[in-house]
């Protein structure tokens, strides 16, 4: 964990809302899509990899200005789509997560305080181990 | 960037200072020029949005009178 980070798999899809207006139009629910995540309390909301999104068919529902370690002060403008993260154990939570380039360590999800907010999470750095209670 | 959302984005930057002294810290629901609604959650705007427009763009907003932009500090973001 020291190397990687506290990382977790995780599936992105369709949040509920979005899956119920799909079926009323006749139109068919995307798969979930597989990714690996890392749970990151320095993001204000979740992030997805550019490209997840057109994937599964979303289409933006907002925008906000981010501020990265890259960006000027007036930071940019990103794209917000509405969503749902699977965890493991069966657990969802629904996000607007932005979407912005994501490179290195093969990661296509950032899981910001957006989702962190919603439960409690424990680093335990001696055994190598993190949890994540909603 | 934006040409998505930007007609919306327009929208409610006309109608801003209205939508300040009458909803201030709700979220409005935008649709083109159209203004759709003003609710009090995220959640329910975009319900509402999905609802009333089906899988199309359109603007969920928070009615604020300043607009704080999201950080994010991992370097993982190649913006």
């Amino acid at each position: 964990m020291v190397l990687e980070g506290p990382v977790v798999d995780i599936k992105v899809t369709v949040s509920k809302t979005l899956e119920a207006t799909l079926r009323a139009e006749k139109k068919d629910i995307p798969n979930p899509i597989p990714v690996k995540a890392m749970i990151d309390t320095g993001a204000t909301f979740s992030v997805i990899q550019v490209g997840l999104a057109k994937k599964l068919g979303l289409n933006p529902i907002g925008t906000a200005t981010a501020q990265t370690p890259s960006t000027s002060t007036t930071g940019v403008q990103a794209y917000k789509y509405n969503l749902a993260l699977f965890f493991p154990n069966l657990v969802t939570v629904e996000v607007n997560a932005v979407e912005m380039p994501l490179k290195g360590q093969n990661i296509q999800c950032l899981v910001g305080r957006d989702v962190l907010s919603l439960g409690v999470l424990v680093y335990t750095g001696y055994i190598n181990q993190f949890t994540f209670t909603l | 960037m934006t040409k998505i959302l930007e007609v919306e984005l327009v929208t409610y930057e006309k109608n801003r200072d209205d939508l300040i002294g009458k909803a201030e810290g709700k979220y409005v629901l935008i649709k083109g020029s159209e203004i759709a609604g003003i609710f009090d959650t995220e959640g329910d705007t975009t319900r509402m949005g999905y609802q009333k427009f089906g899988n199309v763009p359109f603007l969920v907003k928070q009615i604020v009178k300043v607009e704080v932009p999201v950080y994010f500090t991992s370097n993982l973001i190649q913006i």
